[in-house]
């Protein structure tokens, strides 16, 4: 179909005084995979619960693929598919089992229904434990069956939410490559996650939300170009005792540092020179420096810049 | 070892005393239930006595003098109490009937017309039969409890016919004066084979409508009982699948599916539902099969037996609604399953129960199930019968989901 995807207009929804999402207005093309970022209580997952029809908005309106979700919510959600932060799975069933029962509330049965398992479990590379019941999974492969779910009534839309949270890395990779073969593919993804790296990786635009509202849209590129700082990363042999603190406080702004620690991370416009000046500092404080890294501008010191905090705050 | 205890065992109770509702349930459900057992029990072991008599209809229809006396007797005795009037009329039988139907009193005494003439017949001769009386009783009422009441008709009509009896032989003796020896022994002889014959014949009769066995054993009484109160025990797993899906996240999962809430909660509450009405089929099979019990009509078995598993389930929905954490769902289901038991007559009947706990035992679906089985298995009612009952246990039913669908969430 031609037009967005998802389409988000004055989004709104309140709790009482409290505002969780701000006339929130979003526009994801088909294709797209856009990525939804913003640290604890941005908004997200109020965002995403009512754009899967779960949370009724204060105001505004969703569209997916066309269809109202309020005027016509059973077709909206048959085009959309949710994979939760939690497991949301059945332990005691196999994955074979979880995907029929839920291959079933999607209206699939018989010949189609095996189908579609077949390639669910393929694309998440679980067809070889399908029988075994989740209870003796690991968190990446419970994870592994999650976007399974997600992804088994071949929606024109999947919504990710966090699906890579505490999984090791070999599941992590293999999580991240299913997706970017759904993207491949032609699907449409909205993605929420604290790893910034996998939006970086995988989203075409990203949103990062703060205090319920959008404040900055754009792909991940652009925003580092416009919002990104270098960020050094220093190690002294000594703690950073608070003299040195407010030292270093004069370069740029110090992200992490403790008087217990000597690690510490800190953003500057000018990297290089900052970093020249922490060295002169360190000669003068008689402390050696152990390691000291200049690293590229990311999505992380976006965030950082136009939120104050870290992703994971 | 002493202090990794101490701190083990502060941890515990910092856990324990975070979700206080659930402490206090704990605490509130015994003593719950030790009140209502014992509120219920006293009518157990002080039914019968002065300070709880149990109440009889008497229904007298005999023209003489000696109904009324032996039923001035039978008055005269400790925990007995009569009624003989109603509204200052003399009771009918008809209206005894009813009462005792509706389970108003547990029993009516009848004397027929003619009791004082055949009182007289007993006494004069041994060939005649013995006097009639008749026990109008509800054929659900526990009969040991009204043993008393047998055992004192039967003592005071015994001691009214030997008494009648004896002054008879007197009166004989004395216009015989002078007779040869042999036949004074004879007469003692014939005397002694009266008194192996009952002195009263006393016919027990359900009410006119109630068609039951008029012994009911004590399978017939418990089947019934025991099968509600398992029933209400689907209360705990239905309201701990609830809370699981809702912390797990699949009840959001579910529903992020082209599926309305309702679809959601039928497909959910029916499995339960089904095993309930399993669980009831398999009850009464058994009471059938092992011990010959009589199960009456059968859709008015099942037609209370519906109304009765939608209850249950009702309960455990408002509990899963109710209760926020798994400690709390199990308290308080144990505290539905358990006490509303007690208190509805599963464990001790309700017309024992003292006034204000037999009112209260209207206010459990337990009280009404119970009463619809007894209409239909220990009454031989039919369906049309226990229409009551089974739209009481409906309304109940109805009030647990409303109750449940204000309160629940489907996530935490």
């Amino acid at each position: 179909m031609t037009g967005p995807m998802i389409l988000l207009d004055s989004l709104r929804k309140t709790y009482g005084h409290f505002v969780a999402v701000a006339g929130l207005s979003l526009r994801v093309e088909g294709g797209e995979c856009f990525g939804l970022l913003g640290p604890n209580g941005a908004g997200k997952t109020t965002t995403i619960n009512m754009i899967a029809g779960l949370l009724m908005p204060t105001a505004g309106t969703v569209h997916i693929a066309g269809t109202s979700l309020t005027a016509h919510p059973r077709q909206a959600k048959i085009n959309l598919g949710l994979v939760p932060q939690d497991f949301a799975v059945y332990p005691a069933l196999s994955a074979r089992d979880n995907l029929v029962f839920f291959g079933r509330l999607y209206g699939l049965w018989g010949r189609a229904l095996a189908t579609r398992i077949r390639y669910a479990l393929d694309i998440v590379r679980l067809a070889d434990r399908a029988e075994v019941p989740v209870s003796t999974y690991s968190n990446g492969m419970k994870r592994r069956l999650n976007l399974a779910i997600g992804l088994l009534h071949d929606p024109a839309v999947l919504i990710l939410d966090e699906p890579t949270v505490g999984v090791d890395a070999h599941s992590r990779h293999a999580i991240v490559s299913s997706l970017k073969d759904l993207i491949e593919s032609g699907k449409t993804l909205l993605y929420c996650t604290h790893h910034l790296w996998e939006a970086e990786a995988l989203c075409s635009r990203v949103a990062i939300m703060d205090l319920g509202r959008v404040i900055a849209l754009d792909t991940p590129r652009q925003l580092i170009r416009e919002h990104g700082t270098g960020l050094i990363r220093v190690e002294f042999e000594l703690p950073v005792n608070e003299s040195l603190l407010r030292a270093l406080e004069g370069f740029g702004a110090v992200c992490q540092a403790s008087s217990r620690l000597a690690g510490f991370q800190f953003q500057s416009s000018e990297p290089n020179t900052a970093l020249e000046k922490v060295l002169k500092l360190a000669d003068e404080w008689s402390t050696g420096v152990r390691s000291a890294q200049l690293l590229e501008p990311t999505l992380e010191t976006v965030f950082l810049n136009l939120t104050g905090r870290s992703v994971r705050d | 070892m002493t202090r990794q205890i101490a701190a083990i065992a502060l941890k515990e109770f910092s856990i324990l005393i975070k979700d206080l509702e659930a402490l206090a349930l704990l605490f509130a459900m015994p003593v719950f239930f030790i009140l209502v057992m014992s509120f219920a029990l006293e009518g157990v072991f002080e039914a019968g006595t002065a300070d709880r008599p149990i109440e009889i209809l008497v229904v007298n229809q005999d023209a003489g003098r000696m109904a009324g006396v032996i039923t001035d007797d039978i008055a005269s005795v400790e925990g007995l109490k009569i009624t003989r009037n109603i509204d200052g009329a003399p009771l009918t039988r008809d209206l005894a009937e009813r009462l005792v139907k509706e389970r108003s009193w547990p029993a009516a005494l009848l004397f027929k017309p003619g009791f004082s003439e055949s009182v007289a017949r007993y006494a004069t001769s041994v060939e005649a039969d013995a006097p009639h009386v008749s026990l109008i009783m509800d054929p659900a009422t526990n009969r040991q409890l009204l043993a008393p009441v047998q055992a004192a008709v039967t003592a005071m009509v015994e001691r009214r016919v030997m008494t009648a009896r004896q002054i008879h032989q007197i009166q004989n003796r004395i216009s015989e004066f002078g007779k040869d020896l042999s036949e004074y022994l004879n007469a003692e002889e014939d005397l002694a084979a009266g008194r192996h014959a009952p002195g009263v014949s006393l016919e027990i009769l359900a009410p006119e409508g109630a068609t039951a066995v008029l012994r009911p054993s004590a399978t017939e009484q418990n089947v019934p009982a025991y099968t509600i109160f398992g029933v209400f025990f689907i209360v705990l797993p239905l309201a701990a699948g609830f809370m699981r899906e809702k912390h797990e996240g699949t009840f959001q999962r579910i529903l992020a599916a082209p599926i309305s809430r309702a679809t959601l909660l039928v497909g959910k509450l029916l499995p339960y539902y089904l095993v309930n009405l399993l669980q009831i089929g398999l009850m009464f099979t058994v009471g059938v099969v092992l011990f010959h019990i009589r199960i009456g009509q059968l859709p008015a078995l099942i037609l209370v037996s519906l109304a009765l598993a939608a209850c249950a389930n009702g309960l455990g929905l408002m509990v899963a609604a109710l209760g926020r954490t798994e400690a709390q769902i199990g308290a308080l289901g144990v505290f539905f399953a358990v006490v509303l038991s007690a208190l509805g007559g599963m464990m001790v009947p309700t017309f024992v129960m003292p006034e204000v706990m037999e009112t209260l035992s209207r206010f459990t679906p337990h009280a009404w199930a119970l009463s619809g089985y007894h209409d239909v298995m220990l009454r031989g009612l039919g369906p049309a019968d226990v229409l009551k009952e089974t739209v009481i246990l409906l309304a109940f039913a109805a009030f647990f989901f409303l109750m449940a669908l204000w309160r629940f969430r489907f996530a935490d």
